[in-house]
């Protein structure tokens, strides 16, 4: 627009000047922290000083990396993975249970806006001191909080409940209280009016108003269990994780694999289902349109192709631009057709499934795990409890260890640094061919006339770039680490490594999401004008994703930090391999000058993360 | 006695007065209709008198009590006996219109009673009766969101007659409406309202519904009152006057 010629001669001498652009904007000091980070990061592993490759690890991983056509199938070994899947689902469904009930409580204690119902005339700050308090929990690991509790408990289902149910109780209460605190306050404000006690108020008003967004949640944090409850397998509570890593221990491969494709297919059918379910709450109004453009799409001769409007991720295949119809002609248009009729029909269900989910599953899942409530107020836990305080106190740090957990803390947040670096980046590359509405046939950036091959690799490509997103994120990091510790030496590179694959499975898929739901109206309109795809891309997918990307990057890096914990568990490093070294040597003393240490960093990150993502908006 | 009693009330917000010095009685039976230009301080005064906002100086009794100086358990027993209908309807979209409706009877019901009748909905006669006299039972079990602006309004009345106060108080109750409906809802009201013996306080931004429902109007300028006259004691002068540009008065 600026390098457009003036429209006369006499406007350019007298016309309005452009001031210069700026050349220091908040996003590119921003962008210079990140890349200052990153390379300020790099120091501590040693790359370029020391060897940090093992090359007599080679053999052992091409070992590892062939087992994975070879699946130990033997019906013994497929009946002890088969149970190992199940529990690890009924984990995650009790955790989830758990921690969604614990939440809704603390949701509303937690929310500004209960308190204002409560105390109409005088403010009280009870819901910021709990949002304070509920913090620490939240920035412990669940895997740190299952160390704990198998200290408490021994080895006992309720220590993977409890490991997920007390920091996603944290987490699900602070973003309930938000979605509380963001919903419309009239309907509640008029109820209270007409002298409506308090708590019948919010469940006649703000429940049932937030009640989609609640629910959502809840199944995305069902997502996120089903990893955790792999993860917590680890360390004893049985499952998954625990089977992986005894065949890992003890080198077998075969069984490995099998074990992992277990896992890929409980965490790809969840959250699968879980997709479609939020992203049928999250907007009924657009199912609504989506079930009228069905009906009339069924009625006459392809009307929904007449819109001419580009299909929302919900409505894929229902109402197509025209072009997608013309080009999915033949045995495409017929795979097509099936894959429509399918994904149609798990729409319709969806509903039903979800509550099959809710009715059935928890019940079942509570009986199946069968924990032993009762050690929850036994006498032994209050003695064990007891113990802990007393090892606890009194806090001393010595000169000696604050150099260590200074020098552990800079290791684990240059860990964190490089992970997220990885799995930005990376998932960033991997979302574009991960979404459908870009390279596959019919999507905004694949040619009018494409051969049967270039359609059979459109879709070859994205089917691959999904499922290596998928088993990124369905091995729990501590299994990455081992393995990036065939070939690397231990150390804080093995540990960054393992934490940016697994998240750059979770950032890719998300990433996609995002560009699926784009608004494809602006994009359709620069194509309409001649701009060729590069430019498309550029000046419309970018500048429309490229926010959202950094945010969710930035969120990401918190969580990251958390789970650098877990990859220490295994010997990669930094604070978290001091935790739970203190925690399996009942070095309570330790652990809670370190733990605090932890907590510290971890809300340094949170409030450097939060700072840069308000400067995004 | 009176229904409502403002004592030299003051509303402050900040810097700005919405109400100033008002002193104010309104009694059983009457009807009574606030007008005046945006930002005179009709919604203030309905705020006042249903306990949302306390005053900044001055005292407001209602139904014999000093709503300042009460519990809030007090308080709440006070203002079951003050039902309000918004501009906005101020109803829960997602929910059923039963529930919307039912929402009347949560001053008195008990917690578990208010929690089945979510699962189970409890009293649907009772309910369907409000809606009858509202014009609209075969809403019962729609979604609220679908209905229209008119079906909403006469959702929040069933809501306010299931409710049972002694007053109805009214804040803008047609300005999201067609002319054609605001006479509709405003004939309802004063329907309802005669009907059942009620007190209704209504604030409306056309003088001719004021003058066609109403049987007394109060005149409302930049937080006084201007007038204070049953209907008929109302002159075209007055009103004028009321409307004129702040820099002619």
């Amino acid at each position: 627009m600026t390098s457009a010629p003036p429209q006369t001669p006499a406007a350019a001498s007298t016309g309005p000047v452009a001031p210069t652009a700026p050349v220091w904007t908040a996003g590119r000091v921003w962008l210079l922290v990140a890349l200052g980070a990153i390379a300020l990061s790099l120091i501590p592993t040693g790359l370029f000083r020391t060897d940090v490759v093992n090359g007599g690890g080679l053999p052992q991983l091409g070992r590892f990396a062939r087992a994975s056509l070879t699946p130990d199938l033997s019906a013994e070994f497929l009946a002890i993975a088969g149970q190992a899947t199940v529990t690890t689902l009924f984990y995650a469904v009790c955790g989830t249970t758990l921690s969604v009930a614990l939440g809704l409580v603390g949701g509303v204690l937690m929310s500004a806006v209960w308190w204002q119902a409560v105390f109409p005339q005088r403010r009280r700050p009870f819901g910021q001191v709990l949002r304070l308090g509920l913090a620490v929990p939240r920035a412990i690991h669940e895997l740190i909080w299952g160390l704990f509790f198998v200290n408490i408990f021994g080895l006992d289902p309720l220590v993977a409940i409890l490991g997920i149910a007390v920091p996603y109780g944290a987490i699900v209460a602070k973003v309930f209280a938000d979605l509380l605190d963001e919903t419309p306050r009239q309907p509640l404000q008029a109820l209270l009016n007409s002298g409506v006690a308090p708590l019948p108020a919010l469940l006649y008003t703000l429940l049932p108003q937030a009640f989609l967004d609640l629910l959502s949640y809840s199944f995305y944090r069902f997502e996120c269990s089903i990893r955790s409850a792999a993860v917590l397998g680890i360390i004893g509570a049985g499952g998954l994780g625990y089977e992986i890593f005894l065949s890992l221990q003890s080198l077998r491969y075969e069984q490995l694999w099998t074990l992992f494709y277990a896992l890929f297919a409980l965490n790809g059918s969840v959250d699968v289902i879980s997709a479609l379910l939020r992203q049928r709450l999250d907007s009924p109004t657009r199912m609504d349109l989506n079930l009228k453009r069905q009906r009339s799409a069924r009625a006459g001769v392809s009307s929904a192709a007449l819109s001419g409007q580009p299909g929302t991720p919900a409505s894929l295949g229902a109402s197509r631009s025209p072009a997608w119809e013309r080009r999915t002609r033949g045995a495409w248009g017929l795979g097509h057709a099936l894959l429509t009729t399918l994904r149609e029909r798990l729409w319709q269900a969806l509903p039903a499934i979800a509550l099959l989910l809710i009715v059935i599953l928890i019940p079942v899942s509570f009986r199946w795990v069968g924990a032993d409530y009762s050690k929850l107020w036994s006498p032994r836990t209050a003695t064990l409890l007891g113990d802990v305080v007393r090892l606890a106190t009194p806090i001393r740090i010595t000169a000696a260890d604050g150099a260590q957990l200074l020098q552990l803390s800079l290791q684990t947040l240059a860990m964190s640094v490089l992970a997220i670096a990885l799995a930005s980046v990376g998932g960033i590359l991997l979302a574009f061919p991960a979404a459908y509405t870009f390279f596959l046939p019919g999507g905004l950036f694949s040619g009018t006339r494409e051969s049967r091959m270039q359609r059979a690799i459109a879709w070859a490509g994205f089917i691959a770039t999904r499922l290596v997103l998928l088993v990124c994120r369905a091995i729990p990091a501590p299994i990455w680490a081992l393995v990036a510790l065939f070939v690397f030496f231990p150390g804080i590179l093995p540990g960054a490594i393992a934490l940016g694959l697994h998240n750059l499975g979770i950032l890719g898929r998300l990433k996609a999401e995002v560009i699926e739901n784009l608004d494809q109206r602006p994009l359709l309109a620069l194509q309409a004008q001649g701009a060729p795809a590069p430019s498309v891309f550029l000046y419309g997918v970018l500048p429309l994703t490229l926010t959202r990307f950094l945010a969710y990057s930035l969120y990401r890096w918190e969580v990251c930090m958390r789970e650098t914990v877990i990859v220490g568990l295994v010997g990669a490093g930094g604070l978290g391999r001091l935790l739970t070294e203190q925690l399996s040597s009942f070095d309570y003393r330790g652990l809670v000058v370190s733990l605090g240490c932890f907590i510290l960093l971890t809300f340094g990150v949170d409030a450097v993360s939060g700072a840069a993502r308000r400067s995004l908006r | 006695m009176p229904l409502f009693d403002l004592q030299r009330v003051t509303q402050r917000f900040g810097d700005v007065a919405a109400l100033a010095e008002t002193s104010l009685s309104i009694y059983p039976g009457e009807r009574v209709a606030l007008v005046g230009s945006s930002g005179a301080g009709k919604s203030t005064l309905l705020r006042l008198l249903n306990g949302t906002l306390l005053p900044s100086q001055g005292e407001v009794w209602a139904l014999g009590h000093p709503l300042g100086r009460l519990s809030s358990r007090q308080r709440r027993r006070v203002q079951r006996q003050i039902g309000t209908i918004y501009q906005q309807f101020h109803l829960v979209e997602p929910l059923r219109v039963v529930h919307n409706v039912n929402a009347g009877h949560l001053g008195r019901w008990p917690l578990w009673k208010a929690v089945l009748s979510l699962v189970y909905p409890l009293e649907r006669d009772r309910a369907i009766a409000a809606l009858h006299r509202v014009g609209i039972p075969e809403k019962l079990d729609a979604r609220t969101e679908n209905l229209s602006g008119g079906q909403q309004q006469r959702v929040a009345i069933a809501r306010v007659l299931v409710q049972n106060p002694l007053v109805i108080l009214a804040d803008e109750p047609v300005s999201s409406l067609d002319p054609e409906r605001s006479r509709d809802v405003m004939a309802l009201l004063r329907e309802l309202v005669v009907e059942d013996g009620k007190t209704l306080v209504v604030s409306l931004h056309t003088v001719e519904l004021a003058r066609q429902f109403c049987d007394r109007i109060i005149g409302l300028r930049q937080g006084r009152i201007v007038f204070d006259a049953p209907t008929a004691a109302i002159s075209d002068a007055m009103l004028t006057q009321l409307y004129a540009l702040e820099d002619e008065g």
